[in-house]
């Protein structure tokens, strides 16, 4: 019946009168990477809280993999096979960077070692090996970002909700973030990632979702998204919205 | 760890062979007792409130729940006093996941109040039921286990010894196990922990049983070793207070800082309550007895221990938030 990876139907969130985010409705197929987008106070960050268990969504399905996770909790979403970064990073700070990322990998690893090994891998990946005996709060912002990265990909997600995973970053760390992504992408993750930074966003996405004051504007290829004139105001502060 | 381990080994020889040597002297086995309670408490509370980062104010209500437990069937029942114990392990586990299962919504100082609210709860209750002696409290008599008399001070002194030694080996294991690195993950941010796929409540709760556990048992041998106990002297606030501010000022979430911590300030307090500081500068005739510094000494002081703990716990907040082993650079 549903063939895709992650649909989204009809989600509403209600914060006592307020609807940051209404009627939300897109899908993500396997091995997509889908770019959400919109202004400050869109709606993004709410709807990745929503999807990932953290706020119960007022009304409206997600469906994961075929099953309806509307009520599971964070944790339980996790062990499904999807996995968050935050748009502020949450470093476990007194912990070193190895054991932060073991702790991503012991959601599916069965011994100390196996996490190891998992975390070991994971912070080849994103190029902080060096970096392994660390305090993670010590690390400078670029490399905390780095961290958020190689945590999640030891949960070894199926679906990756990245939020603003280059926020904050100059533009050498911000290349260095893309290509980790890339190469995750060529691996065969699949990706929904929020992001301010449009070059990023179209170098990146097979498919963008615009969101603005809570409601889905638009959705497209890059091509059609940036083209868009609903999008250009939103972005601009156009009158259509006004 | 096998480093800690060989530590470990070394205290509890030395804290084993203290007795032959020091020979019969109840009033320093007795000082020695409260040292290793506390010591063992706070290490106790230290599972929960220095690993998981949940700090419990009501600590005193496992210790109670073990300590009424145990008298009330030693003394109605004849039960043996190990199975009282074991007794006393299942109702503080039972009243440890009641609690969890309600206070763990809250997080950072509304998971404080609530645990404290807890533990009045308890306290009141054990007030006013018949059966726990209300406010009278309870008296046994003698009691004797396998033969053994155990109305002198020895095996209490064993006994605490090896609780304290039994919580720092589950300390070391938890430390590098699955649940330890859980538990950290979630002082250090409950909401990354939750993304990474860890199950707060079962965790949180996990941490509580060990730490209530440990707790009771402790409260149990208090219980028997005293062979009184009233609500005022197990399950009153200023206990779990005290276990905190043990923990606080050797330093939280180490292994030894809360073994630090009983070691320097239970003797200090025995000090100030017996008044061997007041008594000393009276003595080398640094402060004159009828001077007012020499009345306060000899008048207040002794009824000041707490407040002493007190101003030690401000100057380690402000000058050594790690507590007195974050001193010797050691965090863990």
């Amino acid at each position: 019946m549903n063939q895709h990876l992650l649909d989204i139907r009809h989600i509403c969130k209600q914060f006592g009168g307020n609807a940051a985010v209404s009627d939300v409705s897109f899908s993500v197929d396997e091995k997509q990477i889908i770019g959400l987008i919109g202004p400050n106070g869109a709606g993004k960050t709410t709807l990745f809280n929503c999807i990932t268990g953290f706020y119960p969504v007022t009304s409206g399905d997600i469906i994961f993999n075929n099953k309806k996770i509307n009520s599971l909790r964070p944790d339980q979403v996790c062990h499904s096979g999807m996995a968050r970064t935050w748009q502020t990073v949450k470093p476990l700070a007194s912990l070193t960077v190895m054991e932060n990322v073991m702790i991503g990998g012991f959601s599916v690893a069965k011994s100390i070692r196996e996490a190891e090994d998992i975390a070991t891998e994971q912070l080849l990946l994103v190029g902080l090996t060096d970096y392994a005996g660390k305090s993670a709060g010590s690390l400078p912002i670029g490399l905390k970002k780095k961290l958020e990265l190689a945590r999640v990909l030891a949960t070894q997600p199926k679906l990756l909700l990245l939020d603003e995973i280059c926020g904050g970053l100059n533009i050498t760390e911000t290349d260095t973030i893309l290509s980790i992504i890339r190469d995750i992408r060529n691996k065969g993750a699949t990706i929904v990632f929020i992001e301010h930074d449009m070059k990023a966003v179209t170098s990146l996405c097979d498919w963008i979702v615009v969101l603005n004051s809570g409601e889905k504007l638009a959705e497209g290829t890059p091509e059609e998204i940036t083209h868009n004139p609903d999008v250009i105001a939103a972005y601009l502060g156009g009158s259509q919205n006004a | 760890m096998n480093k800690q381990i060989a530590i470990i080994a070394l205290m509890a020889g030395v804290a084993a062979a203290l007795p032959l040597m020091t020979g019969e002297n109840p009033y320093f086995t007795g000082v020695m007792i409260s040292v290793l309670m506390m010591a063992a408490l706070s290490s106790a509370w230290n599972i929960l409130g220095g690993y998981a980062g949940q700090y419990s104010f009501g600590h005193a209500a496992y210790f109670g729940a073990g300590a009424y437990t145990t008298l009330i069937f030693i003394s109605r029942f004849n039960l043996n006093p190990l199975l009282s114990i074991v007794a006393g392990i299942i109702v503080a586990g039972i009243i440890a996941l009641i609690t969890g299962s309600i206070v763990f919504r809250l997080r950072g100082h509304y998971f404080g109040l609530a645990s404290i609210a807890v533990a009045e709860i308890v306290r009141l209750s054990v007030l006013n039921f018949d059966f726990t002696g209300g406010a009278q409290g309870i008296l046994i008599s003698d009691v004797s286990l396998w033969g053994f008399d155990l109305n002198s001070k020895n095996p209490f002194y064993y006994g605490m010894l090896i609780v304290l030694v039994v919580t720092l080996g589950i300390t070391l294991f938890l430390r590098k196990s699955k649940t330890g690195y859980y538990l950290q993950a979630i002082r250090e941010d409950q909401d990354a922990a939750a993304s990474l796929g860890i199950n707060l409540s079962f965790y949180k709760n996990k941490a509580l049983l060990i730490s209530a556990a440990l707790t009771s048992v402790l409260g149990s041998l208090y219980a028997v070793y005293i062979r009184f106990i009233d609500t005022t002297a197990v399950l009153d606030l200023r206990l779990s207070i005290e276990i905190i501010l043990t923990a606080i000022i050797g330093g939280v979430g180490t292994l030894w800082g809360p073994v630090l911590g009983a070691v320097l300030l239970v003797p200090l307090a025995e000090m100030l309550r017996s008044n061997v500081i007041g008594d000393t500068l009276v003595k080398f005739g640094i402060v004159s007895a009828s001077s007012g510094l020499g009345i306060f000494l000899k008048e207040n002081l002794a009824h000041a221990h707490v407040l002493v703990y007190g101003i030690i716990t401000v100057l380690c907040i402000l000058y050594l938030p790690k507590g007195i082993l974050g001193l010797f650079g050691r965090g863990k």
